[in-house]
């Protein structure tokens, strides 16, 4: 997974300024290798005599976006990780139309007319200042172009508009328009040398290796994109789905439950990574809580339980289940696999565990009633108190403080 | 690197238009992995001019709706990344047209057409494509190349419009191309 300047936020830091100079470099270089440093090579483009534009621009477009839709649709990146410019139609079409006017007539657009003026053209230079000029102009007309209701009303961003999602293409399926526009984009090309040549003199590229080949590669490319899952639904969703579904089945078949007996023969038994957590208040935990357990709010479980993260066992109690119940699925989704919750609770645990055999309703099997005893001694007498103390010999201390233990039925 | 002849401007000298392509797209996907952001040039010398603007009337500046955006924060209008790139596409450009000997000074224009009426429809093209990029959010880098590649609606709409504007145009200042 890829984060980047922008998924990080960090894209107004100096790092960020180094690595867009250093993306610029190499945009800049490659534009003037293309030739882009001549304004009579762009504009030709708009005459059919010299169409390197289309064939530059086209190529890198759809290797981009072929790129793009990998990167997505294998989970590189994630679609929140890239900014996407605001969709704002009638910004954009009368945008469009007034730029395509201000290229041709100067024959440069911004990128390209830098590279121009770095070989010293002084027709880059004087577009650049219009340029200037320009968005200044804009600046001093916002309100009026947002009474016509050319710009949105509201305005917040560094930008028109609010930012989009990535891949919409129409609502098309991205794969598919991707392999449309590739078609498009191949055909075009074949086009533009096509007329070239009849133009005069151009089209030498027509059935050269170079084409042949690129056509080709970004055919297959494109038609491999129909194999891999939908770039917008493969990335985060798989994979926090199949944690949910697994989640959801773990609760069904109660896995995430641990019995009150078996906690109570884990705890007398010891010798294992058994961490008990209290999820009660403060004042209920001094009361009476299970020997051994720890007193934990519960927004600071994540934190105090780091150390315990998928190791040993981690048993969760509260008087009920509910908190703890919630609290051990935030675990889980946390990436706790060893989180558990007590069944039925501090109130189960004492039912079933420590109530006296003399007190239960239906008589104990003699191995069940010798049980009691020792977890009775165990979890009533003192902490030093030995294991095998005499059943119902509890210090009162302890059980005076045990809320309900008697007068529950 | 092919030195040049006077006069030899055929596309000979420059590298395969559809190889440059695929460097151009590579070029453009790192910047969407690694900054998390496409291309852009028009913002750069936008940004140029609001800082102009800036120095020669900041109050001015502050409480304008669109600039006044960009001097929220206290920052520089310059510390921007578009601003840097821009400055590496300058860099880059130099750099490539030093390798390949491509620097000659001068206004590229048709035999028959003077410098100064050659300058003049830079000037202006300038100034419409400045204003044109601003309402529009970008220009070819940004809008056309960066979020066509993101098959993002308002840029394909913006590149097919860009077309239709310039050839629509074509006719009426192709004299300054005629030999």
């Amino acid at each position: 997974m890829i984060e980047t300047f922008f998924g990080a936020d960090q894209l107004d830091t100096p790092r960020a300024m180094l690595a867009a100079l250093l993306i610029g470099l190499a945009f800049g270089f490659v534009l003037e290798r293309a030739g882009f440093g001549s304004s009579r090579k762009l504009a030709g483009i708009f005459y059919f005599r010299d169409m390197t534009v289309l064939r530059v621009m086209f190529t890198a477009v759809v290797t981009a976006m072929l790129g793009l839709a990998f990167a997505f649709a294998s989970g590189w990146v994630a679609p929140d990780q890239v900014y996407a410019l605001p969709t704002v139609y009638k910004a954009q079409i009368v945008g469009g139309l007034l730029f395509g006017i201000g290229f041709v007539i100067s024959g440069w657009c911004p990128g390209t007319a830098a590279v121009g003026a770095a070989c010293a053209k002084w027709d880059a230079v004087a577009f650049l200042l219009g340029t200037t000029l320009g968005a200044v102009a804009f600046n001093e007309l916002f309100d009026i172009l947002q009474r016509l209701g050319i710009v949105p009303g509201a305005h917040t961003g560094e930008v028109i508009g609010e930012p989009s999602e990535p891949l919409v293409a129409f609502g098309m399926s991205p794969a598919l328009f991707a392999l449309l526009f590739t078609a498009v984009a191949i055909a075009a090309f074949h086009a533009a040398e096509w007329v070239e040549k009849r133009v005069g003199g151009g089209g030498k590229y027509l059935g050269s290796p170079v084409l042949k080949a690129l056509s080709i590669a970004l055919a297959i490319c494109a038609a491999a994109l129909f194999i891999l899952p939908d770039p917008l639904d493969a990335p985060a969703a798989p994979a926090a789905g199949l944690a949910h579904v697994e989640l959801l089945h773990a609760i069904e078949t109660a896995q995430d439950h641990l019995e009150p007996e078996e906690l109570a023969d884990r705890l007398v038994a010891g010798g294992q990574e058994l961490v008990v957590v209290d999820v009660r208040p403060p004042a209920e935990y001094a009361a009476f809580h299970i020997r051994g357990a720890l007193n934990i709010s519960l927004p600071d479980l994540p934190e105090a339980l780091e150390p315990y993260r998928n190791r040993g066992l981690i048993v969760l109690y509260s008087n009920g289940m509910t908190h703890p119940a919630q609290a051990r699925d935030a675990l889980a989704r946390l990436g706790f696999t060893n989180a558990y919750l007590l069944t039925d609770g501090l109130q189960g645990f004492i039912e079933r565990c420590l109530k006296p055999v003399s007190l239960r309703s239906e008589p104990l099997p003699p191995d069940e009633a010798a049980k009691v005893r020792t977890w009775r001694a165990f979890f009533l007498g003192n902490e030093s108190a030995p294991a095998a103390a005499p059943a119902g010999k509890a210090p009162s201390s302890t059980s005076d403080n045990l809320p309900a233990l008697v007068t529950t039925q | 690197m092919s030195q040049l002849t006077e006069g030899d401007r055929g596309p000979a000298a420059y590298a395969n238009p559809y190889l440059s392509g695929v460097l151009l797209g590579l070029t453009l996907l790192a910047s969407y992995l690694i900054l998390g952001a496409g291309l852009g040039a028009s913002a750069g010398t936008a940004r140029l001019g609001a800082f102009v603007e800036q120095c020669l009337a900041p109050a001015h500046v502050a409480e304008s709706a669109y600039f006044g955006r960009w001097v929220e924060g206290g920052r520089s209008i310059l510390y921007y990344y578009l601003v840097f790139m821009f400055v590496g596409v300058f860099l880059g450009g130099l750099l490539s047209a030093v390798l390949a000997s491509r620097i000659r000074p001068g206004v590229e224009r048709g035999r028959a057409f003077g410098a100064a009426p050659r300058l003049l429809l830079a000037l202006g093209g300038g100034l419409i494509a400045g204003f044109a990029s601003r309402l529009a959010n970008g220009c070819t880098s940004g809008q056309a190349l960066s979020g066509g590649a993101m098959l993002l609606n308002g840029s394909l709409v913006f590149m097919a419009c860009v077309f239709v504007g310039g050839y629509a145009a074509a006719w009426f200042v192709r004299r300054q191309w005629h030999d």
